[in-house]
């Protein structure tokens, strides 16, 4: 059974058509990343599943209740216990780590917040930023604490825009190992939104790949790697 | 700092001249008063000081008024889908661009007309509802450009945890508090420095004290006193403030286009929409009704006598405020450049300290200055009008081209420099068609503010010459109601026709600047 289900979506910004009649699902417990190049639709994906576009048609189930139907949010998003994070992480400047954290723990009036916090921050190793402001850490530092943030609320899914787009390479390397090993820690599934195919395949369990709005293939990792189709073949030659 | 002066020759020409021409007389009035220091402090005494608490609290309340109702409309009409936003943001900037007193008379005549009195009005609460009326376009504008500015994926963050209301409340608000600080700030300096509003309802505050002291008795000591007693209060609230003032992208225009999230009103819809109409009746439609309803009340004759009154300062007060709003573009373009680009402050904390500076004691310093015979030439002809126009309104338009130029990325003008493009060809080639947008808008901003300009300019102006705010105001005493509010329509429509002139020659050449960089 798909933990997240889009059923014939259909998409547009103003007269520019981004999404053309998609179905796809998402397994539970896996990482599967949409892939694919400029303009495929794999952000808006990402976003409608969050609930943060409304489509112009088409039905989006997650856990199996119906979430969006046509242009109706069944369900807002701060309601569909799902995690997001942005590719410029959107860390609010005016709260520290600490409070970055709290933030979504407090709104839902959950119980412990201080030890969870400091839970969370131990496990990525950010005690000793925890009073520290966004602007005061590196690259990498923000990164995990934007995926602290997500997990401590104990999201179902995460769902991940090319988190590590502005990274250097090894520190690139770092984070996804810490990404991959967040399913088996935190029983999350992971939807993972990039336009690098050697990033997919370092993580990745499934792969959905995406072109100019329509759904090309989708399928375990290794057979996206071996596959037949002319334009996957094309967009993994670079 | 000396070598970088001398590196940018027209920068140092231009700002040494508006220091001998506009700083020199402030410093110099400020330093140079009359009688021994110890007498004079005689004079400040517990009038004075209730009447300084008394404007202090009318200026705060002001400003308080103005920030959180502009908040409110700056949300509202920038961040939401409410139905004709862009028509209604448009209009509520009605009352900001006119003079003050415009909005004064209609008030009066609104109460006049409803109640049959306009005592209630002609008081302290009418002068906070007026200027609070008045400025809060201005908060609206502020924080209507911060909303924009936000990065929507901040919000977006906070939607996904939590609802629309805690994310306003908790996340968009405090990261648009430095707009909010400088909304307020702005506004307290602006109420504190306004005459014709309390001059005109009777109501004595600061400003209208010090014009009494300095035109009714004479008495120079005493509001110079007064005046150095405000111009501290302004310089410690510019002071708290400089860390947001002095960069705050307040007043942009022109931007580059970029995604907002545009929320939807959902069951708010409704209330939010009796809210804004309800504003733009009170703001605009009420008061500028009552005002025409008032001009023609006994027939055509008042509106003709009006017309045949302001006829001669038309031409005049045209004519100051274009060549105003020109030097004020240079000066502010001028400013603006090296302060962005080579990072040399100075001259913009120049412009912010005479901006801070209320209207009638920056009038009393110009007159203390230049009445002297060997400046004659200044202080007997529209020279020393120009010069308080400049003074007055060249921080505005620095802003609004610093924000501009603020935009631009650097590597534009270093791509030129290294293909050899002199300094003064790169400024002419590539920075100024870049902020020519930014440019107009400060013309046409600062023309406004200057056609309209009454609290400097009635200490300064020539006697005989004919400037149409003061004419207005010295008729406004003894003339009948419909006359007054007659002559304000007629300024208030060459106001607007000429903005709309100006609009309609500019536009398209912002067309061709926008479809270049599109």
């Amino acid at each position: 059974m798909p933990i997240i289900e889009l059923k014939n979506i259909t998409h547009a910004y103003g007269k520019k058509r981004v999404l053309q009649n998609i179905s796809l699902n998402i397994e539970p417990g896996k990482l599967t990343c949409l892939l694919g190049g400029s303009g495929s639709g794999k952000t808006t994906i990402l976003r409608l599943i969050a609930g943060l576009e409304i489509p112009e048609k088409g039905e989006i189930y997650i856990e199996n209740k119906l979430v969006t139907n046509d242009s109706n949010i069944l369900i807002p998003s701060n309601k569909r216990n799902l995690g997001f994070i942005f590719q410029d992480l959107a860390l609010w400047p005016h709260f520290t780590v600490f409070e970055n954290i709290a933030f979504g723990l407090k709104e839902r009036r959950t119980q412990q917040i201080e030890q969870k916090v400091s839970e969370i921050l131990s496990f990525f190793d950010l005690q000793a930023f925890a009073e520290k402001y966004p602007h005061q850490l590196s690259g990498g530092q923000q990164q995990l604490v934007a995926i602290s943030r997500a997990l401590v609320l104990e999201p179902k899914i995460l769902l991940m825009d090319e988190p590590l787009s502005g990274l250097d390479v090894k520190l690139k390397r770092k984070i996804l190992e810490h990404i991959k090993d967040l399913k088996k820690n935190f029983d999350v599934t992971l939807v993972y939104v990039t336009h690098d195919h050697r990033e997919a395949f370092a993580i990745a369990d499934q792969i959905i790949v995406l072109n100019e709005g329509k759904l090309v293939e989708a399928a375990s990792a290794k057979e996206i790697k071996h596959s037949e189709n002319e334009y996957v073949k094309y967009f993994l030659e670079y | 700092m000396g070598g970088k002066l001398i590196k940018y020759p027209i920068y140092t020409s231009v700002f040494l001249l508006f220091v001998l021409f506009i700083i020199a007389p402030v410093f110099y009035t400020l330093l140079f008063f009359e009688g021994s220091l110890v007498e004079n402090l005689k004079l400040l005494d517990q009038k004075t000081f209730y009447l300084l608490g008394k404007s202090i609290l009318i200026a705060f309340t002001i400003a308080s008024f103005a920030t959180f109702f502009g908040t409110i409309l700056g949300f509202l009409l920038y961040r939401t889908n409410l139905r004709f936003r862009n028509f209604y943001r448009m209009v509520l900037m009605i009352p900001l661009f006119i003079s003050p007193y415009i909005l004064a008379v209609a008030w009066k005549d609104l109460f006049f007309l409803f109640t049959g009195s306009s005592d209630w009005i002609a008081s302290e609460t009418g002068v906070i509802l007026v200027l609070g009326i008045i400025f809060t376009p201005l908060s609206m504008l502020i924080t209507g450009n911060a909303f924009n500015n936000i990065n929507t994926h901040l919000e977006e963050t906070g939607l996904m945890i939590t609802d629309l209301q805690s994310v306003i409340f908790k996340i968009i608000l405090p990261l648009i508090k430095p707009a909010l600080f400088t909304s307020f700030v702005l506004i307290f300096i602006f109420s504190i420095s306004e005459f014709s509003v309390p001059s005109y309802f009777g109501v004595r505050l600061f400003t209208t004290e010090m014009f009494t002291q300095f035109s009714a008795f004479y008495n120079h000591s005493l509001a110079v006193l007064q005046s150095v007693l405000l111009i501290l209060i302004c310089v410690v609230l510019l002071y708290a403030d400089r860390k947001y003032l002095a960069d705050a992208p307040f007043l942009s225009f022109g931007g580059k286009g970029k995604k907002v999230k545009i929320f939807t009103l959902k069951k708010y819809r409704i209330p939010d929409e009796l809210f804004v109409f309800f504003w733009f009746l009170i703001s605009v439609l009420l008061p500028f009704s009552v005002l025409i309803i008032q001009s023609f009340k006994g027939g055509i004759s008042k509106f003709i006598q009006a017309f045949e009154l302001l006829k001669p300062t038309f031409l005049s007060s045209v004519y100051l405020a274009l060549l105003g709003a020109a030097i004020s573009v240079f000066i502010g373009f001028t400013a603006a450049y090296i302060s962005e680009v080579r990072k040399i402050k100075i001259f913009d904390w120049f412009l912010l300290f005479v901006f801070a500076i209320p209207s009638t004691i920056f009038g009393i310093s110009l007159i203390k200055f230049y009445n002297h015979p060997f400046l004659d030439f200044i202080y007997s002809g529209f020279a020393i009008v120009i010069i308080a126009y400049v003074g007055k309104f060249s921080f505005i338009a620095a802003k609004l081209i610093g924000n501009a130029i603020k935009q631009i990325p650097q590597s534009l003008e270093e791509a030129a420099q290294i293909e050899g493009v002199g300094f003064y060809r790169r400024i002419r080639k590539i920075v100024f068609p870049l902020v020519l947008p930014a440019v107009f808008t400060a013309f046409i901003i600062n023309f406004t503010f200057s056609i309209g300009e009454l609290g400097t300019t009635i200490m300064v102006y020539p006697p005989g010459s004919e400037i149409m705010p003061i004419k207005v105001f010295t008729i406004m005493a003894n003339a009948p109601q419909s006359l007054v509010s007659a002559m304000t329509l007629i300024v208030l429509g060459v106001t607007l026709l000429l903005i709309t002139i100006m609009y309609l020659i500019v536009k398209p050449l912002l067309k061709n600047y926008s479809d270049a960089n599109n």
